[in-house]
Parts: structure tokens; C-alpha cells; sequence
């Protein structure tokens, strides 16, 4: 799980696994949690997103099977950086070979707040779909992480989607 | 070349099939290597494995070209491949078809996986900077010892490769290696993924994010000693290109000579690229410029001597580099002090005669004169304000005094002080002893001794230092750090750093010089000045002395609580 700064990611790691709402600190380092949803087993990472740490995403790229990434739909301001850094992450998952057929889900995150983008300006202002490879699968999905609203959905998604490597 | 993403396996693979053909192909072997480098990530894990598995290969002529590949591997990839061949598995799997019990004759495969492992013990397991991370390649090593086996003798040039160099290397190289190896092992902790592995994970992100800079302040302090190291050389070099100058010939096949020549000759790029990266500090800046300086002229000076050109060589002037202490200061200060000690030779006259004095003098009086001598004289005038006003003619001396008491008598013990004090008849004693000579400081015995005390901070068997500790203002603390020969051979190159706990602010004046001859009794100072925020919180220093004495480089350096003042 990876995004900007303040974007939830750790807000939404704790939802999923205690259903809290931790109140956080921006994360220097990393979250790293296990939870069992249906049929799924989640070892879900989240690593800290200031400026600082992103150099460092790319160690835990292998064995990459799904990237979520949480996007904070009221911060306009830096959509344009968050959809850049999206980008990097995706074209490095390329170089990776143990992180083949990763699914990609976005959380439009902070769907409660009024002036919040809808998952539909996001997913057209990210332009997925004109940018990816043919058979990637992704699905961007409005979030509220205080309420868990969204994040079942997501990990539904997951997996239903999810295709073990044989 | 080789940079599609995806053709790692592929790479490895079609290497394993040119094994199979001709001999090991060294270019491709590097290539490899090469490849690794500039990919990083899991790379050097997947090589690893393909590389142990081929080591397995039933087919003994792959093994061998595989342990070839192996080797090169280790040299070529630095601790990202070191790292992965210290994993407990690729061990394992090493020695996979070593028999428990060791067999009569060792395969050719056996063998080169002995030496290979005997090599690594050698060298990354004692030199490597993380050789901390490395424990299982001396655990296999010690377990095959254990079964029996034995390892073949390594040959010294095969080790040099594997153990690090010598070379002066440049802040951006040192944290670029830095950095190489933080990620390779950032990565391996979160592939193994056990809490404790996860745990240093965090604490070595935090570290690489430069939320800790100790990884700066680490790489600053290996330049600095880099350079230290090359100032050494710099001065052996020195000698014996005036040593081969006297003599009028140079001996280009001493190994010594050529070595030291070639390292001055690798750093001087490096030096260049050090000043353009502290720029922003003026003090480095300086000191490196004058190591340029030093090794430019070395370089220029050798290359005359081996064509031949002794005037042109002899017109070389090379500065000192040992110190950077700013030896004009000890001049100015220390006047009358320098010439009487400052000839290299203790059989000088003055000194002689001084200390014949001294045992003249002193021995009549008794230990207590030289134990007056150095409670209240030395303590009085620098430091306290109000003896600022005295003249100045006094302190030579003083200084004449110092030697005197020093050279004269053995250094008195604390018993024999308290009684001086107290008695009065013991001063005026000394003061006719001296009022023969100099009736100045006679004046000065009679005041009262001013409140400071001085401490003992270390005593080697060469250098005797002491301290001595006043309050200034209510925050402020002032010291005097003294500095005593208390042996036969001349010290120089003295050089004494402090550094304070981080809620201090330290202020320290030039020390007043570098050379102290022998039995000279504070000969060279340095003041320095602590602001601490609250009164009664304990001055902690942490201090070092470095120096040259008879040739050798000491360094003493200990941690000092200052007296409560």
C-alpha cells in the first residue's frame, strides 16, 4: 500500500486489521500487518509516504501481488504529484520479476469530506486506462477509512481477482 | 547491454549453456557482474541461486566454470552479493554434496569450495566494514573445521582483491557504497520478513530516509581518517625523498617508495574532488588545499629525483603536513620557551644549565618548592582577569620558572603540597631562593593564591595533562587545558580535541602551540570556553590528544567530568 504523505494509508491498515481508528503521525518506516479476508490472506504493507521514504518504495516491490494505492481526494493540489509517483511505482513493477500479474487498486480516500473529488474525477483525471498494459487489471474505489466505507469493496475486489501463481 | 528487464533468468541460463562448452570466459563472467551492479534489487539473490544450483550440476565441469562465475561474483559485487552468499541457505546448499565424514581425496569441485569458503573467512568475514552480517560464512567455516575438514592455504595477492583498499575515496563515494549497501540489505530484511528482521527494517529506513544523519557523521569520520592516513604517508614519503636526496640517488625499486607513490598519486584526484564537496567549509577547505599542496610537490619532487635532477628537486619545498595546529601562535606565546627547548637535542646548553640550576635549587629546598611552584604560580596568571594588569615582562619568567621546577625535581606528590601552603616560612624560603635571579615573581608569591583549582585529566608515560577550571559568568565556565613532557624525548605534532555533549556550546581558542620539548613543564596550552544552560548539571568532555613522540604516533583519548566550580 503506498501514496503520498497523509494520504490514510496507515489509518486504513488499522481499520482493516483491528477496525480502530488509530490516530497516527505521519510513518517513518513502514506498517506491516496480516489479516485473513474470505479466502484471502492479507500481508499488507504500508510504507511511509513523505518525500523522504519514496526513494525507498521500490524494496518492497518483490513478491508484489497487489499495490493499493490511497490517493487523498480532497488534496487537488497534489493530484498531479500523487498521479506522477503512480506512474513511477508502475513502470518500476515492470522491472520486477516476482511481482508479475499484481492487481492495482486505488482508494480515492477522505470521501466524507465535502469538497472531495468523486472516484470518478479521480479515475479519469489518473487516465488508467489509455496508460496501462492491455490485461491489467485496476479499479479505483472511493474510501472514507474512519468509517471503513469502501474497503471491504476494495479488498473484494482483491479477491475476487486474485489469481494464485501456479 | 543486457537491459531488458526481464531476461535475468535467461541471461543466467544462456551462461550455463557457454559453461558447458568452452573455458571460463572471464569477460562474460564480468559482464555478469556488471549486470548485477547496475540492476541491484534481487538480483544479486537470483544469481546467487542460479550460480549455487549450478555449483550442484552433476556435471563437474559446470561446477567448476559455476565456481569460476562464483568468484568473480564475490569480488565484483561488493556486500549486495556478500550479503546473499551469507545467507544460511546458499551455504547450505554449498556444501551439499560434502559427505559428512570427510572423504580421502577432495574433488576438484570439493576443493575450490573449501577455498572459496577459506577465502571469504579470511577476508569480508574480519575486514569487511558489515562483516557483522556475515556470521554464518565463519559458522560453515567453523563446522567443516569441526567435521574434519581442511582448508587449503590462500595465497596473500588472492586476498588482497577481497579486502577493502587503501585508497582515499571521496565523501559521494563513501555514501554511495553506503547507500548500495543499506538498500541491498533494507531489501533482504523485508524479503525474510521476521519481526526482528522487520524491526531493523524500520530502524535502517529511518536511517537511510535521513531522519538519523548518523550515516553522514560516519562517512565524514572515514574521510577524515583517510586523510589522516594520507598526511602519514605523505610524511613518510617525505623522508625518504629527502633521505634518497642527501644520498643523490633514488631507489625506484623499493617497494615502499613506489607504493607510497602511487597511493599519493591515486588521492590527488580525490583531494580535488573533496574540496569541491566542502566547499561550504572554509577550515577543511584549508586543510585540504595544503595537503594538495603537500602531495602536488611530493609527486613533482619524486619525479625529479628518479630523472635525476637533484637541483630541481632540491628546489621542491614541501611543507610539514602532520598538524594543522597553527605552529606562528607558539611563537608569539612562547617566546622564550621555544628556544630554550625547541633544538631537537636535550644535550643543549641552556637547558643544562637550567636544570642544573634546578637541582640546585630545589634539591636544598626539598620537594615542597617545586609543589609551591605549582600551586600558585602556575594557577595565577592566565587564569584569572585580575592579573591581567601585571607587567608583562614577568611571563618569560615565569616560563623559566616552570622549566626550572620541572626539569629540576621529580614531580611532587599531593602530600608534600598541602604542607607548602600552609606554611608560610616555606614561601618566603622560596622567594630568597629566587630573588637572586629575578625578583619579579617574587612579587607575585606573596599574593594570594587565586581560587582555581587544577585537575588532573591524564597521565601516559609521555604526556601529562591537566586542567584547570573557573566559573566566568553564571552559565559559562572557563578551562585551561596544560600540556607537560614528563620524559626525555620531544613531543610534536601535539594536537588535542574536545568535544561537549550536544546541550553545550563549546568555544575553543588556538592552542598555543604543537611542540613540547622534553621536560617542559606546560609548555603548550588551550583554553576553551563551556556555556551550559543550568548551573548544576555535571560538565561531561569528551577529549583526545594526538602527538608524535620518538617517531610514533600516539593517541590518547578518555572521557573527563569537569571539577564543580
Amino acid at each position: 500500500m503506498l501514496g503520498l504523505d497523509s494520504a490514510g494509508k496507515t489509518t486504513i491498515l488499522y481499520k482493516l486489521k483491528l477496525n480502530q481508528i488509530k490516530t497516527t503521525g505521519p510513518t517513518v518506516g513502514f506498517n506491516v500487518e496480516t489479516f485473513q479476508y474470505k479466502n484471502i490472506r492479507f500481508n499488507m504493507w504500508d510504507v511511509g509516504g513523505q518525500d523522504r521514504l519514496r526513494p525507498l518504495w521500490r524494496h518492497y516491490y518483490p513478491k508484489t501481488n497487489a499495490l493499493i494505492y490511497v490517493i487523498d481526494s480532497c488534496d487537488t493540489k497534489r493530484l498531479e504529484e500523487s498521479k506522477q509517483h503512480l506512474y513511477k511505482i508502475l513502470k518500476e513493477l515492470d522491472n520486477i520479476d516476482t511481482a508479475k500479474d499484481y492487481l492495482l487498486l486505488i482508494f480515492a480516500n477522505k470521501q466524507d469530506l465535502t469538497n472531495s473529488m468523486s472516484p470518478k474525477e479521480i479515475n479519469d483525471y489518473l487516465d488508467l486506462k489509455n496508460n496501462l498494459r492491455k490485461n491489467q487489471l485496476f479499479a479505483v474505489i472511493g474510501a472514507n477509512a474512519l468509517t471503513g466505507q469502501g474497503l471491504i469493496e476494495g479488498l473484494s475486489w482483491i479477491s475476487n481477482n486474485f489469481k494464485p501463481v501456479q | 547491454m543486457l537491459s531488458t528487464p526481464l531476461d535475468n533468468q535467461r541471461h543466467f541460463k544462456h551462461r550455463a549453456c557457454r559453461i558447458t562448452l568452452g573455458e571460463p570466459d572471464l569477460g562474460l563472467n564480468l559482464a555478469v557482474a556488471d549486470y548485477i551492479n547496475e540492476k541491484q534489487g534481487g538480483s544479486p539473490r537470483e544469481a546467487a541461486i542460479v550460480v549455487v544450483n549450478l555449483i550442484n550440476s552433476p556435471d563437474s565441469h559446470v561446477a567448476v566454470f559455476a565456481l569460476n562465475l562464483l568468484d568473480v561474483l564475490v569480488k565484483n559485487c561488493g556486500y549486495p552479493f556478500h550479503l546473499q552468499i551469507s545467507r544460511k541457505e546458499f551455504l547450505n546448499e554449498l556444501v551439499k554434496r560434502f559427505p559428512e565424514r570427510p572423504p580421502a581425496r577432495y574433488s576438484r569441485t570439493q576443493r575450490l569450495i573449501l577455498t572459496a569458503i577459506e577465502e571469504w573467512n579470511q577476508t569480508i568475514c574480519k575486514t569487511s566494514k558489515y562483516k557483522e552480517d556475515l556470521g554464518f560464512i565463519r559458522d560453515m567455516h567453523r563446522l567443516l573445521t569441526y567435521k574434519g575438514y581442511i582448508f587449503p592455504e590462500i595465497k596473500q595477492e588472492d586476498l588482497s582483491v577481497l579486502n577493502p583498499s587503501d585508497n582515499l575515496k571521496s565523501l559521494s563515494e563513501i555514501q554511495k557504497e553506503e547507500g548500495l549497501a543499506q538498500a541491498a540489505k533494507l531489501q533482504e530484511l523485508v524479503r525474510r520478513g521476521r519481526p526482528s528482521d522487520l524491526k531493523e527494517a524500520n530502524k535502517l529506513m529511518k536511517i537511510m530516509a535521513g531522519f538519523k544523519d548518523d550515516n553522514l557523521v560516519e562517512s565524514k569520520a572515514k574521510v577524515a581518517e583517510d586523510l589522516d592516513k594520507l598526511k602519514r604517508k605523505a610524511d613518510i614519503f617525505s623522508e625518504m625523498l629527502q633521505a634518497s636526496e642527501r644520498s643523490g640517488t633514488l631507489d625506484t625499486s623499493d617497494e615502499t617508495l613506489v607504493e607510497l607513490y602511487s597511493s599519493l598519486k591515486v588521492a590527488q584526484p580525490k583531494i580535488q574532488n573533496l574540496i569541491t564537496e566542502e566547499s561550504d567549509d572554509e577550515v577543511a577547505v584549508q586543510d585540504l588545499l595544503k595537503i594538495n599542496d603537500i602531495v602536488n610537490s611530493l609527486v613533482e619532487k619524486y619525479n625529479f629525483l628518479k630523472n635525476g635532477e637533484l637541483e630541481s628537486a632540491s628546489k621542491v619545498q614541501v611543507a610539514n603536513s602532520g598538524s594543522g595546529v597553527k605552529e606562528s601562535l607558539n611563537l608569539i606565546d612562547f617566546d622564550d620557551e621555544a628556544t630554550s627547548g625547541a633544538p631537537e637535542s636535550s644535550g643543549n646548553a641552556v637547558e643544562d644549565l637550567l636544570s642544573d640550576l634546578g637541582g640546585l635549587s630545589f634539591s636544598n629546598n626539598n620537594d615542597p618548592f617545586g609543589a609551591g611552584g605549582e600551586i600558585s604560580l602556575l594557577g595565577s596568571p592566565q587564569a584569572t582577569g585580575s592579573h591581567k594588569t601585571q607587567d608583562s615582562s614577568t611571563s618569560p619568567n615565569y616560563d623559566i620558572f616552570n622549566q626550572l621546577s620541572n626539569s629540576g625535581t621529580p614531580t611532587p606528590t599531593p602530600a608534600s603540597t598541602t604542607t607548602t601552603v600552609q606554611s608560610g616560612s616555606a614561601f618566603d624560603l622560596l622567594g630568597g631562593a629566587f630573588s637572586t635571579s629575578s625578583p619579579q615573581p617574587v612579587q607575585q608569591f606573596h599574593e594570594p593564591a587565586p581560587k582555581t583549582s587544577r585537575s588532573f585529566i591524564n597521565e601516559s608515560q609521555h604526556l601529562k595533562t591537566e586542567i584547570e577550571v573557573h566559573r566566568e559568568t553564571q552559565d559559562t565556565v572557563k578551562a585551561i587545558v596544560y600540556f607537560s613532557n614528563i620524559q626525555s624525548s620531544s613531543i610534536s605534532n601535539l594536537q588535542f580535541l574536545i568535544a561537549v555533549p550536544k546541550s553545550l556550546t563549546l568555544n575553543l581558542e588556538p592552542q598555543t602551540g604543537s611542540f613540547i620539548a622534553s621536560f617542559s613543564k606546560d609548555a603548550v596550552h588551550q583554553a576553551f570556553k563551556i556555556t551550559h544552560p543550568t548551573n548544576n548539571s555535571q560538565l561531561k568532555i569528551k577529549w583526545k590528544v594526538n602527538y608524535v613522540v620518538n617517531g610514533q604516533d600516539v593517541e590518547e583519548t578518555n572521557t573527563y567530568t569537569l571539577p564543580h566550580v
